[in-house]
């Protein structure tokens, strides 16, 4: 796991590398990183805390024959009921990788899981006011937003559905090959059945709560914060002209704002602001790509993923959305922006 | 199990002290009122939350490695999933990930963003090019950018014509001096549609007095106005505030009054501004904070057409308390 998330990020900061010998040149550098790396850390801790809070109380509170017994077995049925979760439980995407986690390991199918995680973060109504705020002037964009993102979610989880059958290894621990995580799965059975079957005294199970929270604190925080760092870094260190500079071409210019968003990496609550800035610059296709991209796959939440699930399936999951939302942004373009 | 037991509590009290450190980093940044360097007023309440949230986590931690240290045997065997990896070296790894934000945080001062930033992050010179309008963003030089936005504009405006008469653009009307104009050449001047209408009635109230001051409260709303109904508010006096920022296409004598708008936080907080023209202006610095008063007028710059200030007066001001604006939600209501 640590190997991946080394190599991700020798890829990034690769990439960049040029520009990272520049960033000691410039005396303002420092202060600009700390301000953006703080600001995201801060603006994501409460979603997170949330997040990990609800996946703990679940964890305690919900026995597995529940979640079973609610999820759909019609695929059909589990990708809608997966991708329209968001409007119960509006959770950003920080808070909802440990939630989903906990959901699969409960016995939820991981495809209805992997639906909401990319579907929740757009199909909320809180993602619906900001977007809806940020361009008062082309409600179009919030109501195509929505709909591209329900469009690829059911599409995706679709597809998902298919492949994760076929893979005899299905809604199994994601983390085949990592040793940690296997143990963790095997663990986390045992203790299960100690809790059920002790006294689960009030007591007993807040205490367990507040443990399960901080220990997941710690898991995903790390990644929250690698994230943060990425995002900082970039955001600071390269300068908007240069990247609007690139996007000239129909396509690229859809692609290259999906690049963006998944290097921005800002929450979806927000991102819709950001999109409407570069209004005039950009086509509402390609800030469509951005907006129902971003939230589904961006670089903080890839490596969330990369914690809970296997290699293949994150990067099979960032292939089919990527091409989903590609596809889909320009069609939309085409069919209803003009 | 000496051993082992002994590396749980190690863990359990670093990660209660990380833990801690966060909640004393909001809890700092709260005291000092910094907070608002990071994150704007209505995220203020949920990351104080956070901060109590963590704190209670923190404690959690010490009273289970109190529990370790006197040999309590784990009686909720749930944290078994988390005992931590063997390897020393992946620990130091994680746990410094988590201190380098704590440290930079109370080891650095908080700034605001100014100049360096705006920069980076390219500034609004025209904020009305969200409501269509063929103007392209201040920020981007390419013609291509340009053309390849033109045609998106004209299908948004078609499809858009199909629910709603067609928005006209705003008609200069030139008036003899002293005369009111009728209903209808306001209406002309000041054209809107549903998304337009609470700026047309903003200008239509600008259109009226000579001096339009700048508030902190609609910042962004009044930039809006001005620039979408330029034709008809030129020659107006205007007083703002903010920060110099320049470009070095501006030359020696203009520069640019900034604010950054901010919605939740900083990584989305963007720049906007009024360019300046002034004989002096190489006598304020970047970052410097001034009050320009100056006359309203149309300009190119970098083949796009925007608005300027032709500054009569500039006074040097102490930074605001809060230096950044937010979008006012209350704007037109």
């Amino acid at each position: 796991m640590i190997c991946c998330l080394g190599i991700i990020g020798l890829i990034l900061t690769g990439t960049s590398l040029s520009e990272l010998l520049d960033f000691s040149l410039d005396p303002a550098f420092i202060p600009s990183f700390k301000t953006m790396f703080i600001s995201i850390i801060l603006e994501a801790f409460p979603f997170i805390l949330l997040g990990v809070l609800f996946s703990a109380l679940l964890q305690v509170f919900v026995s597995d024959s529940v979640i079973q017994r609610f999820t759909p077995k019609n695929p059909v049925a589990g990708v809608l009921f997966g991708s329209l979760l968001g409007l119960l439980f509006p959770l950003c995407e920080c808070g909802m990788v440990p939630v989903v986690r906990r959901l699969i390991r409960k016995g939820m199918p991981a495809y209805i899981g992997i639906v909401y995680i990319i579907a929740g973060p757009i199909l909320n109504p809180v993602v619906y006011t900001a977007t809806w705020t940020a361009f008062r002037t082309r409600p179009e964009i919030a109501y195509s937003r929505m709909g591209l993102a329900f469009g690829v979610s059911v599409i995706t989880g679709l597809i998902l559905y298919k492949v994760i059958r076929s893979n005899p290894l299905k809604q199994a621990s994601p983390a085949t090959g990592v040793i940690h995580s296997h143990d963790h799965h095997h663990g986390h059975h045992h203790s299960h059945d100690h809790g059920h079957a002790g006294t689960a005294s009030v007591k007993n199970r807040f205490a367990s709560t507040l443990s399960h929270a901080s220990d997941e604190f710690f898991e995903m925080g790390k990644y929250l914060i690698f994230g943060a760092l990425l995002t900082a870094l970039i955001q600071t260190g390269l300068s908007r002209d240069t990247l609007a500079g690139v996007g000239e071409q129909p396509v690229l210019s859809n692609l290259f704002m999906m690049a963006f968003a998944f290097v921005l990496s800002i929450c979806s609550t927000s991102d819709a602001f950001i999109a409407a800035s570069f209004t005039g610059t950009f086509s509402a296709g390609s800030l469509l790509a951005f907006l129902v991209f971003g939230p589904m796959i961006d670089i903080k939440n890839t490596l969330m993923l990369l914690s809970t699930f296997r290699t293949k399936i994150v990067l099979a999951l960032i292939f089919i959305t990527g091409t989903l939302v590609l596809i889909g942004s320009i069609l939309t373009e085409r069919l209803f922006f003009s | 199990m000496e051993n082992d037991s002994r590396s749980r509590m190690l863990h359990q009290l670093m990660r209660g002290l990380i833990l801690t450190g966060f909640a004393m980093l909001i809890v700092y940044l709260v005291k000092t009122d910094n907070i608002g360097y990071y994150i704007a007023p209505r995220m203020e309440l949920y990351v104080k939350l956070s901060a109590i949230g963590l704190y209670a986590a923190a404690v959690y931690q010490f009273y289970e490695a109190i529990q370790t240290w006197i040999g309590r045997k784990r009686e909720m065997q749930c944290d078994c999933s988390h005992d931590p990896s063997p390897s020393a070296a992946k620990n130091t790894l994680i746990y410094s990930l988590f201190l380098f934000p704590l440290a930079l945080g109370f080891l650095l001062p908080d700034t605001t963003m100014g100049s360096a930033l705006a920069s980076k992050k390219g500034i609004t010179l025209s904020s009305s090019q969200q409501f269509n309008t063929p103007v392209n963003a201040g920020g981007v030089p390419n013609a291509e950018a340009k053309a390849e936005a033109a045609p998106m504009n004209e299908g948004s405006d078609a499809s858009s014509a199909s629910r709603q008469p067609e928005t006209a653009s705003p008609v200069r009307i030139e008036l003899e001096p002293g005369a009111v104009p009728t209903g209808e050449q306001l209406n002309a001047m000041f054209p809107a549609d549903t998304y337009t209408e609470t700026y047309a009635e903003h200008a239509k109230k600008l259109y009226f007095s000579e001096r339009i001051e700048i508030p902190e409260k609609s910042f962004i709303e009044n930039l809006t106005t001005l620039d979408l109904y330029r034709v008809n508010l030129t020659g107006k006096t205007v007083v703002l505030s903010g920060f110099v920022y320049r470009e070095e296409e501006m030359g020696k004598e203009r520069f640019v009054v900034s604010r950054f708008a901010m919605n939740c936080c900083s990584a989305d907080a963007m720049p906007y501004g009024l360019m300046i023209d002034y004989p002096g202006a190489s006598r304020y610095a970047d970052d410097e904070w001034i009050q320009v008063t100056g006359k309203m007028d149309l300009t190119t710059y970098k083949d796009n057409e925007i608005i300027y200030l032709k500054a009569n007066k500039i006074e040097k001001i102490p930074a605001p308390e809060s230096p950044y604006v937010y979008p006012d939600f209350d704007f037109g209501f």
